[in-house]
Formats: C-alpha cells, structure tokens, sequence
C-alpha cells in the first residue's frame, strides 16, 4: 500500500526553542535573511513558532504552536496554481516544483495557515553558511515559492535504501529536520496508512486535533494538546 | 506637446522600474508576507474595470437604439480596447517570474505539461483574451467606412494606412448590410463577454477561501464596480476631448447630463452592494472576517474605505443628484472622485483581506514602494498616449452613424 | 468588361423607386449595387440581401466551445495531476471557459463571416467601376447585360435621378 505521511506536535511538550527552525534551514538550504528584510515580514521559515500570550501579568501563559505546511489532502493551494507547481502527489504531499513555478502568488493567498514563503530575491548566505549546502535539495531562485516539503528528500533517500536492501520501511526510519532535531521529542513523523505506526496511533488520540479543521482542507499534521 | 513629454518621462520611469524589478527580484516591490498581492493587482482590477466603459455606452445603448450614444460610441471603444492592453499587462507585470508568462498558455511543451484549467488565472486568461479580440473587432468594424473616407487626403503614409485599413471599402449597400449585422451580433456578444470578464475577474478573490475574499456577491459587485468606474472615465475621457479638439457642437451638454445620470445610477447601485457585503459580514459575526472588517472600517485602511465612500457616493450623490449642480465640469469632477475612489476600493478589497490571515501570528503590512507607484503611473501615461494616437489618426466621433443627423435626439 | 451604368439620387425614396421598376423589369439584385455614405435602409423588399451571418456565428460558436472544452478534458486526463482533491475534469469548473471559447468562436466567425459576405474578403471584379460618393446623396450602379442599355436609361431618369453615367462597354 502507498504511504501516506503525516505528522504529530505534541503541543504540550514544546518549549518554544527553534531547534526545528534551525534544522530545517540547515537541512533545505533556506536563504538567509538580513535586518532589514526581516523587519519588511521577508523572512522564510519554513516551520515557524507562533506564540499567542494568554492572560494579564502576572498569570500569563505562552503557547508555542510549530507551524508547518500541513500537507492538506484536499489542499486550497493546488487547484488555483496556473502551472501545475503545486499538486498532491500519490504519498499525501503537497509537492511544491520550483520550476515550474512563475510567481502568480495565488497558492500563497489561499493557504489558510499561511506557510509558503517566497523568494523575494536571489538567495544569499554570508560566509561560511554558503557551504553548509545541503546537496540533496535544489536552490531556489528568485521568483518561485516554496514551502515545507517533508523533507521529501529524506523520504526518497530513506525508500531507495529500503528497496535497495529488498525491505520495507520500518517505522521512524523517516524522520524529516524538524522531527530528528527536537529536543523535547515533540515531533513525531510516520506513514498514516500503516495502523501501528506511531503517528497514526498519536493521531487517533483524544488529544488529537487539527489546525483550522472547519475549513475542509484535511491536514496531515496533527497537533496533540491538553491531555 | 507638453502633455506628451510628460507621459514620455512617466512611461519610462515606468519601464526603468520594471526593469529593475525582473532584475532584482520581486523584492523591490512592498509586497511582503502575508500580503502576496498589493498595488498590480489593484491596478489590474481598476483597468479591466475602466474597459467596461465601451461595453455599455456601445453595446447597451446600441442594441436599446437609443440615438443619444452616436458621437460618444467610438471614444468608449476606444477606451474599452486601451484599457484592456494597459490591464492586461498586469499579470504579466505582477510574476515572480514574468519572463515565463507563456507557460500559462497551452502548447506542447518540454515539461509534457498542459496549463491548470482549473485555476481562476486561465479563466481570467481566455476571458480577457476573448474580450480583447471582441472589442478590438467592435471598435474595427465601424472604423472601416470611416477610414474608407480618410484615404483620400491625408499625406502619403497615412494614405497607405487607411487604405490598408479600410480593407477596400467601397461603400456598396452589401457592405452596409453585412457591416450592420455584424455589429448588431457583436453587440450582443461583446455584452455577455463583458459581464463574464469582469465576473471573472471577481472571482480570482472570490474562489478563494481568504476571509472576505470568498463572498457570493463578489461577480455581481465587480461588474457593477466595473461600469461604474468605466462611465467615469468615459465622462472624463469625452469632457477633455469637447475641450482639446473642439467638439462643443457634437457632444452637447445633453450627452453629458444623461451620461452624469448613469453615473449617478451606478453610484447608488454600488453603494447597495457595497452596504449588502459589509452589512451581511458585520452582523455575521464570524472571528477571521470581523477582523478584516475591522482592519478595513476602523483600524489602519479606515482612511482608504471612508475616503472611497465619499468619493464613490457622497460626491456624486451631490453633484450629480442636484439637478443645478450638475454641469459638465462638475459631471468632469465627479468623474475624477469616482475613479480615485473606484481605484481605492480595489485596494480595500485586495490589502486587508491578505494583512489579516486566518492564523493570526502571520498578520502583515503593505506599503508600497516607488516601484510599484511609478509602473502604476505608467500605466495612466501609456493610456494617454495610446488614447492621444488615436484620436490623430482616426475620427473620436463616427463620422458615417452621426454626420447625417448631428442634432438628432432620441 | 461589361457596360455599367451609374445613377446619382439625391433622394432615398428616387433610388427605391428606380431599383422596383429595374427589378421589374427583370433586373437580377446581383448586378445592383448601391454606394452611399451611410447605410443606405430601404423598405423591405427593394434590396434585401439575405445573410447566413447568425447562423455562422452560432455554428462557429458552438464548434469553438464543443473543441475547447474537449481540448481541455484531453489535457487533463493526459496527465493526470490532483490538485486540492478536485476531479480530474469537471465541467463546472471548466465552464467559464468553454463559455468564453464559445464566446471568442462567435466573434471570429461573427468577423470572418463578414469579411466574406461584404465581399471585402471576396477577390473582387476590378472593372467594375465605383462611383465616388457626393455627401447627402447615393449612387446606384447597374450592370446592364442587355444588348441596349437605352431602357434601362429611360427607367432611371424616369425614376428621377439626377445624373447617368455610363461605363465600359456592352
């Protein structure tokens, strides 16, 4: 049976560090921003933290939320892009192809999360991010959007060792930037079509809920809070 | 002369920002995240929407036989056509990757891809194909006889040009017959693609989930909004041409009060749709669309959407409704308020909806930067220009519908 | 080259009356033209000329948007890609532009159409001759085949036109 990857947050154990924001730049070759640019909302992070405060002083609570592409099954961003650059492919993701890309921003304006990013400008990274390049992930020029992948990268690196040693793929085996870095073992990344795996058991907990679920786009990530 | 040293300068800062913005990226605009779309797409809607002018002075009037049309038609196609080059820039002018605009179009390719039917973008791609080959044909074809007649004196160059033009027009009762059919059917058709083409437009915002984006009402709205603005320009449009070329005698201030009073007409036709949007989303209640609601009415557009409902509704209410207010410059007046605010409630439309994103924490700013403002005005100046071209060339006024019966009323 | 005769009428009501008694007298509508400034309208009856034009625009439209939209459901079924879940083709969401496609189909018929039936797309006879046109007035041109075009002569004047021309020969 064909994979189906998806993902779990377990809310409650997120401290909010940017472990995985770190990772997944370093893992995706994501482009480095200056002050300047940051301060214009010109950032690229693919998984991000946002934080919402609750409460007045001094009883206020911090929430972290990871916020990444949710790799919707019935995404808002595939049917509107002119050049096919985003569709779903037979795995559940929502498949971004940077080169097929012209820069209409549509698919940007209908994701509801807001998790695309744009590539306002040629990349830059100030020495020696440069050559810290990840060789199994393409560097994307000016013009084209892009977003969280999964790390699709490791997804196929992982299947070509598996058929090449004639085995399947054992659960956990696959675990994107985000997943692998996180100290808090917050992150868990696995094939929902296979019952046992344990993304598919986090997913089917009580505590299991989904990021704006009324609007249809079935995501794939699954956050898990307040148990 | 002056006028078009100016539009020259403007055109070209235009074209050095355009240039500047392919080579370094997208970045030179405000644009930012969230707000993916900003001034171009503004600018788009507004002049697809000035287009509608020639549709319903032409068209409209045409196929209701009212007389009253005859020296106006030919400058509201000419508009229509114009305006639908200049907007149809905009899409090309607002891509990541504007020199890969063809890849929208279908033709065997290296990729073994054809273009996604299903967006909206290659809806508003064949529409607005479709209505500029309409509307290029429309103001054609009852160019034909006239230019037929030009051939005769002019100097040589020109003389190939109507000649050319002209196709051969001899002026023979099968041509006549032919030529009224044709226009007759046209008409018809140019009306049913302009109501689409605007829908079209409409619902590259509405097809979308974006909160007050995603509004049922959103083609009807745009079409309204779309004749509106047009009758403005074209009310302004004819006030300067009566000044420049003098055609006091042609276009009477009758032609102007009736033109002032669907003007007016629009405006309060507008103003149903805009309370009917606003007023179903306020008492609706709903968290994501309150918060554009109140980005647009209270927090930081408010200037933008109170300054548009003046200009929209307040100022022609009271020049154009006051039967002694309404004169030919103040109907000129209204005009210019209209388009601002018309131009305005684009942007109230296109920036709030993108600041105020279903997820809070990404909310965003647009400012934007000389970039965008210099190809907008551009666009005003290449308008002019190609609008100044053509009336040296070609009569604004057709001469073969009106000259028999230049006092005639309706 | 035949013999053409062109008749200046300073009114529309002369003009009708010369191409009834011309078309009495056994005249074909094929060989009157009529060339004036502005649509010459006659009653019905004088000079109709019948015109498939709706037809070929309706035809033209229905093809058009018959073969875009089976364009379409080819392209997508070609390559099938999902995108958001939607089907592959549905002809809903295809329907804006199978309504433009038939809406461009008309007017490229529409305009072809006409190209033809003024016969400005037609290759025209060189010979004939077109009379320029004086404002206020139309020209009538008749292609006498008849051996003597002295008749004919008399039904114009007869008629009250108020200049006959003659052109080429019998």
């Amino acid at each position: 049976m064909e994979h189906r990857w998806g993902m779990a947050i377990d809310l409650d154990r997120c401290t909010g560090c940017e472990a995985c924001v770190v990772a997944c730049h370093a893992e995706n070759n994501l482009p480095v921003s200056t002050p300047d640019q940051a301060a214009r909302g010109r950032t690229a992070h693919w998984i991000r933290i946002d934080r919402y405060f609750e409460g007045e002083f001094p009883d206020i609570k911090v929430r972290y939320m990871p916020v990444l592409c949710q790799q919707c099954d019935e995404a808002p961003c595939e049917p509107v892009c002119p050049t096919y650059a985003t569709y779903h492919n037979p795995e559940g993701l929502n498949v971004q192809v940077y080169n097929r890309c012209v820069g209409t921003f549509y698919c940007a304006n209908n994701c509801p999360y807001t998790v695309r990013y744009f590539n306002w400008f040629a990349p830059e990274w100030p020495e020696p991010l440069a050559l810290q390049h990840n060789p199994d992930v393409a560097v994307r020029p000016a013009g084209v959007m892009e977003k969280c992948s999964f790390c699709i990268q490791r997804v196929k690196r992982a299947k070509q060792d598996a058929a090449a040693e004639q085995r399947a793929l054992a659960d956990g085996e696959v675990q994107p930037a985000c997943v692998q870095s996180c100290p808090a073992g917050a992150m868990v990344f696995g094939d929902l079509n296979d019952p046992a795996s344990r993304v598919s058991r986090l997913a089917n907990e009580g505590r299991a809920t989904r990021l704006l679920e009324e609007l249809g786009t079935r995501p794939k990530v699954f956050y898990l809070q307040k148990g | 002369m002056v006028a078009t040293a100016i539009a020259f300068v403007v055109g070209a800062a235009g074209l050095a920002a355009w240039g500047l913005q392919l080579h370094s990226g997208m970045g030179v605009t405000g644009l930012q995240r969230p707000v993916f779309w900003g001034i171009y797409i503004v600018d788009f809607v507004f002049w697809i929407g000035i287009s509608h002018a020639g549709t319903l002075i032409s068209a409209i009037l045409r196929l209701t036989g009212a007389s009253w049309r005859k020296p106006v038609t030919r400058a509201a196609e000419a508009i229509t056509v114009f305006a639908l080059m200049i907007g149809g820039m905009f899409p090309i002018i607002h891509l990541g990757r504007a020199w890969r605009f063809y890849w929208l179009l279908p033709y065997p390719n290296s990729r073994l891809l054809w273009p996604n039917f299903r967006s909206p973008l290659l809806w508003d791609l064949t529409a607005i194909v479709t209505y500029v080959t309409g509307s290029v044909i429309y103001l054609y074809l009852p160019l034909i006889p006239d230019v037929a007649q030009l051939g005769e004196h002019n100097t040589p160059w020109r003389q190939k040009l109507y000649r050319l033009l002209s196709l051969g027009w001899t002026g023979s009762d099968r041509e006549w017959h032919a030529l009224e059919r044709a226009m007759k059917l046209m008409a018809c058709i140019i009306l049913a693609v302009a109501v689409s083409v605007h829908t079209v437009v409409a619902w590259d915002f509405a097809m979308a989930i974006a909160p007050m984006w995603h509004s049922t009402i959103f083609g009807p709205y745009f079409v309204t909004g779309a004749i509106f603005s047009g009758i403005a320009a074209l009310v302004l449009v004819m006030a300067i041409l009566r000044q420049v070329l003098h055609l006091q005698v042609y276009l009477t201030k009758h032609h102007f009060d009736r033109l002032a009073k669907l003007l007016l007409l629009m405006s309060l036709l507008w103003c149903y749709f805009t309370l009917a949007e606003n007023l179903t989303v306020w008492y609706g209640n709903d968290p994501k669309e309150m918060a554009v609601f109140g980005a647009r009415t209270r927090a930081h557009y408010a200037p933008y959407f109170w300054s548009m409902m003046f200009l929209n509704f307040v100022v022609p209410f009271v020049l154009l409704g006051i039967r002694r207010l309404r004169t030919i410059a103040t109907a000129a007046v209204a005009s210019v308020a209209v388009l601002i605010g018309m131009w305005l409630e684009r942007f109230i439309i296109v920036v709030p909806t993108l600041a105020n994103p279903r997820l809070p924490a990404p909310s965003g700013f647009y400012t934007p930067t000389w970039v965008e403002a210099a190809i907008t005005a551009a666009t005003f100046a290449a308008m002019a220009m190609l609008y100044m071209i053509f009336a040296k060339l070609f009569p604004i006024i057709a001469v073969w519908e009106f000259k028999p019966h230049p006092q005639e009323e309706d | 080259m035949s013999l053409y005769l062109i008749a200046e009428f300073r009114e529309k009501e002369r003009a009708a009356a010369a191409i009834r008694s011309l078309r009495a007298g056994g005249i074909a509508p094929a060989d009157l033209d009529v060339f004036s400034e502005e649509p010459a309208e006659f009653p019905r009856g004088v000079l109709d000329r019948p015109s498939r034009m709706s037809l070929v625009a309706v035809t033209g439209a229905i093809l058009f948007g018959t073969l875009a939209t089976a364009f379409i459901w080819w392209t997508q079924h070609d390559y099938r890609l999902v995108t958001g879940g939607m089907p592959i083709f549905s002809l809903w969401a295809t329907g804006v532009i199978t309504f433009e496609m038939t809406m461009l189909g008309a007017i490229v018929s529409t305009f072809g159409w006409f190209l033809w039936e003024s016969g400005l797309a037609r290759r025209r006879d060189r010979s004939a001759p077109v009379p320029p046109i004086e404002p206020g007035s139309m020209c009538l041109r008749v292609r006498c085949r008849a051996a003597d075009p002295n008749p004919t002569i008399e039904v114009l004047r007869h008629a009250g036109a108020s200049d006959i021309q003659s052109r080429g020969e019998a």
